[in-house]
């Protein structure tokens, strides 16, 4: 094995060296890999068979582990567990004391066991109750304490009382001790013990005991008395501190009641309630034992009552917290449960479904200790209706019992814990918070009233228009209304019709809360407007930002001055220097300010007066008229189009060289009059060669070398201004395209021809001619006087055509002066038509010769090109060819 | 007002958003607000190799103050139009200042 491609078979692991503990044995394993192994045997020493084991037998005598059966050794195993063991003692002593209390008629024996069982099953949330014969003794883990009888070992010792512990089957110190109590709550019935026990059981319980007896045999062991003893003294929340007496003094009380009045198997709902103050009560205890069960003999339980106790065990959740003042019992179950805030109200319903009707109760009950054990009895009764009932259940049915219980009672804990915030904000608070939040939204949104108005769309500008654009295709905002405050609140107010103020319901709430936002924007609006604060004598302020303005991190202090250089809206007032860049651009801002209001201006145009009745219509017509006047003229001078000074270059075709200038063309246009226009156009064609894109971008005969701003340039310059003049020039008559073909050829024609805005200048006059001929417009003197304008420009042009055309032939830019010299052709007379193909004769000669050589289709594309020269003077390529 | 105003016009749009710390986050913007926070959602992080540790990461919120740029599709923008709205943008502010 090697990595990196080292060789590790020449590395002897066994051999010391840096890094490597020294390895005593390293010797030892090469003779291995010689196959000179030592064996054990030649090492060992034998020290180990010196070693005397044969006293290992009194090992047992040590650690107590006989050689015997494992049954007797379990005892043994125990020895460890002392706190196991002291509690089995005492269970066992408790055991004693309970069975000779049981010994009493049988049916008392069942009732006290039903009345253990509820308070077992209560414990049945903190531990797994495994009710098992006390005989039965399986194989000791030491934990069976935790698992079996969890709360035993809480037992108070009632000594702590100055009572005797219970642990004692004799009486006698029990009687001995306070037995003032237990009097008062002993009800007279009380004396009649055993007899009628037995007979109690109803027929069903009888059934269901059987029944219960054949499915589960394992229980049915004679189940001693201290078991349920136990079990009962499992209580979830609260350790009672007197295991037996629930148990003990019960049968006492209820088997009486019970026997008189009703059915044993039938518990009342008053009997949910168990109070947690039974702690307090035990040293009453042992007063009632001795009255009521002395005469009895201990009498185990019969096996199915323990059969039942597991199942009601498994409900016993359900009750634990009951805790109630006893002298609600005679109530209805249901007062009782709403009295017990860690009672669950689900409980209550069910129970009661089970219930009977409370039976009388002496009014002095409630003071007594005796009455504690009537409520754990009654208490089982409701839980389970029956422990019979319960057994008679099918497996399937007591899940499903168990399940929905469960889940019940889940659900109303959750309900008791949500309900503790219940009423934590007042109506008024939530509004506030509501109007808050809308506040925030408003602010955030803008106000949904303000929509469409100069002030939402100075905020909002780019989005708003963008969106009409993308929308409806407008190029301005009329009254955008997606908004998103709008949707939310106004457009619900909307769908409701109007202020419907006696309303009362849903809506209603709807209404108020778009008041409130109404006012929440009326006071945002009406709130003076502090955009910082500054602390007289600080050194800095403070600014206050919101969510339309974000805190402005710099404060800068403008001058009032008007005068001031620096603001665009006096920089056409400063005529005097024109020519430098910097006013230029001031001017081409001030263009686009002025182009900018004329464009609000012209949306709030009023309707034209329908009829001059309308006074005031004609009125606000007349007032708007004037101020797009106003706004005209402001445009106008911007433009600087009178505004010829001495400069080389008239300072409007100097606004034309930048870009936005070249830009706001086709607004002016728009903004402007006819008159206007023309004297724009005409201002154009007169410096034409003054054009940056004519005067910078001359063609050469050579390679094209045009930079890539100057391409840019004209390529914008023709986007932007060329369409626009074009359009325009398409409205004109003969005389003034006469008339700007005229002054072309008062300019140095020569230069305008040579490049490509230039060109599609003449294309653009030429053309508009021949249309306006092909139309049968302009008169016979328009016609006279173009003829005339044309001949001169002819003879102006004529010397520069074969230097027109942009790089060699191979090139291929050439389409714009074909275009131009079949402009030129069409409108020529036979002669000047002669003069144009000797011009251009090589041209053509050259790039029909071009086109064989190329592919078909690029060759027919070029001879396309010249054929629209050609045909303008009926000729064809084909006849070259 | 101006920039929130224009990056809600580019919602729904594909943008690549570059962090102060280099991180270029390419997405779809979600949602914008007047701090110029961005939502974006569908991401991918131009230099994954780079950054493994957000190749898990589909959706992010960035707040606005650790943005240095945002390419925007060109193709979205309104140019003449974004220009106008600079210019009324400006104006508001040259009047507010006053």
């Amino acid at each position: 094995m090697s990595f990196f491609g080292f060789d590790s078979t020449l590395h002897n692991p066994a051999a010391a060296g840096f890094s490597q503990a020294h390895n005593p044995f390293a010797g030892l394993s090469n003779r291995d890999d010689d196959a000179d192994a030592l064996e054990f045997e030649d090492t060992y020493d034998g020290l180990g068979d010196q070693l005397d084991e044969t006293d290992d037998a009194f090992n047992d005598d040590t650690f107590g582990d006989t050689v015997g059966p494992v049954s007797s050794r379990a005892p043994v195993g125990k020895d460890f567990d002392f706190f196991g063991q002291t509690a089995n003692v005492a269970n066992a002593i408790e055991e004693e004391h309970v069975r000779f209390h049981r010994q009493q008629p049988v049916a008392k024996v069942v009732q006290s066991v039903q009345q253990q069982v509820p308070q077992a099953s209560t414990s049945a949330t903190a531990y797994k109750f495994a009710p098992q014969p006390s005989s039965y003794k399986p194989a000791r883990t030491g934990y069976e304490k935790y698992s079996q009888e969890p709360v035993a070992e809480l037992q108070v010792d009632a000594a702590l009382w100055g009572v005797a512990p219970k642990k004692q089957p004799a009486p006698a110190p029990v009687a001995a001790v306070s037995p003032a109590p237990a009097q008062t709550a002993t009800p007279p019935a009380t004396s009649t013990p055993g007899p009628t026990g037995r007979k109690m059981l109803s027929l069903e319980e009888v059934e269901a005991q059987m029944r219960a007896q054949s499915k589960k045999p394992v229980a049915l062991s004679p189940a001693p008395q201290p078991q349920v003893q136990q079990q009962i003294q499992h209580d979830h929340g609260y350790q009672y501190s007197q295991p037996t007496q629930p148990q003990v003094p019960a049968p006492v009380d209820h088997i009486q009641h019970k026997e008189q009045s009703f059915h044993p198997g039938h518990g009342h709902p008053v009997t949910i309630l168990q109070r947690p103050q039974s702690k307090h009560t035990p040293p009453a205890q042992p007063l009632v034992q001795p009255t009521a069960h002395q005469r009895q003999p201990p009498q185990p339980p019969p096996p199915q009552q323990q059969h039942q106790l597991h199942q009601l065990h498994q409900q016993s959740h359900q009750i634990q917290h009951i805790q109630q003042p006893q002298q609600i019992q005679q109530k209805p179950a249901n007062v009782q449960i709403l009295q017990n805030p860690n009672r669950l109200s689900g409980d209550v319903a069910n129970l009661g479904l089970h219930a009977h009707p409370t039976p009388p109760i002496p009014a002095n009950y409630p003071t007594h200790p005796v009455h504690q054990q009537q409520n754990s009895f009654s208490r089982q009764q409701i839980l389970m209706a029956h422990p019979s009932q319960l057994a008679q259940l099918s497996e399937e049915e007591k899940m499903a019992y168990m399940d929905q219980e469960a889940k019940r009672a889940k659900r109303n804990h959750k309900i008791f814990l949500m309900s503790r915030d219940n009423g934590i904000m007042t109506p008024q608070d939530k509004n506030f918070v509501t109007r808050i939040q809308l506040q925030q939204l408003v602010s955030a949104t803008g106000n949904p009233n303000e929509h469409g108005t100069d002030e939402s769309l100075a905020e909002d500008f780019y989005y708003q228009v963008h969106n009409q654009i993308q929308g409806g295709g407008r190029q301005h905002p009329s009254q955008p209304l997606n908004n998103f405050a709008q949707t939310y609140l106004y457009q619900t107010g909307s769908r409701q019709g109007g202020p419907r103020r006696h309303n009362r319901g849903p809506e209603n709430h709807m209404q108020r809360m778009e008041q409130q936002v109404q006012r929440a924007v009326e006071a945002a609006k009406n709130k003076p407007k502090n955009k910082q604060l500054v602390i007289e004598g600080s050194l800095g302020k403070i600014s206050f930002s919101n969510a339309k303005t974000p805190k402005p991190l710099l404060n800068i202090k403008r001058n009032d001055s008007s005068n001031e250089p620096h603001r665009p809206s006096s920089s056409h007032k400063q005529p005097q220097h024109g020519t430098d860049k910097r006013s230029e651009l001031r001017t081409i801002e001030s263009i686009y300010t002025t182009l900018m209001k004329m464009e609000d201006h012209d949306r709030i145009m009023p309707p034209p007066p329908a009829s001059d009745a309308d006074a005031e219509a004609i009125q606000r017509f007349v007032a708007w008229s004037n101020d797009a006047q106003a706004l005209n003229a402001q445009l106008w001078k911007a433009l600087r189009i009178h505004d010829h000074s001495s400069a080389q270059i008239h300072p409007f075709i100097a606004l034309l060289s930048y870009r936005k200038g070249k830009k706001a063309m086709p607004r002016i246009f728009r903004h402007t009059t006819q008159e206007q226009r023309t004297t724009i156009l005409t201002l154009i064609v007169v410096n034409l060669d003054s054009l940056d894109v004519v005067r910078n971008a001359q063609v050469t005969t050579g390679d094209i070398q045009l930079n890539a701003a100057m391409r840019e340039n004209v390529e914008l310059f023709s986007v932007a201004v060329m369409s626009t003049l074009f359009n325009f020039l398409n409205e004109l008559g003969l005389d003034l395209v006469a008339g700007v073909l005229g002054l072309v050829c008062t300019r140095n024609v020569g230069v305008i021809a040579k490049s490509k805005i230039g060109v599609s200048m003449l294309t653009m006059i030429l053309s508009r001619a021949e249309i306006i001929k092909h139309g049968g417009g302009g008169s016979e003197h328009d016609w006279r006087a173009w003829d005339a304008t044309y001949g001169q420009f002819f003879d102006l042009i004529e010397p520069s055509l074969p230097h027109i055309f942009p790089g060699t032939v191979n090139s291929g830019e050439d389409v714009y002066v074909w275009q131009l010299l079949a402009a030129i052709g069409i409108g020529a007379s036979p002669d000047q038509q002669q003069r144009l193909v000797l011009a251009v004769k090589d041209r053509v000669m050259d790039t029909v010769a071009l086109s064989k050589t190329l592919p078909q289709d690029l060759a027919s594309q070029r001879l396309q090109n010249v054929n629209l020269f050609m045909r303008s003077i009926g000729l064809d390529v084909e006849l070259l060819q | 007002m101006l920039f929130f105003s224009f990056f809600k016009t580019l919602i729904d749009h594909e943008v690549t958003v570059e962090l102060k710390n280099d991180i270029q986050i390419r997405g779809v913007l979600k949602s914008v607000d007047q701090y110029l926070n961005i939502k974006l959602e569908n991401i991918s992080v131009v230099e994954e190799i780079k950054y493994p540790h957000m190749s898990a990461v589909k959706n992010v919120f960035i707040r606005g103050s650790v943005v240095r740029y945002v390419h925007l599709p060109a193709s979205a923008v309104d140019i003449p139009l974004l220009e106008d709205a600079t210019r009324r943008e400006a104006a508001n502010q040259a009047g507010k200042a006053k």
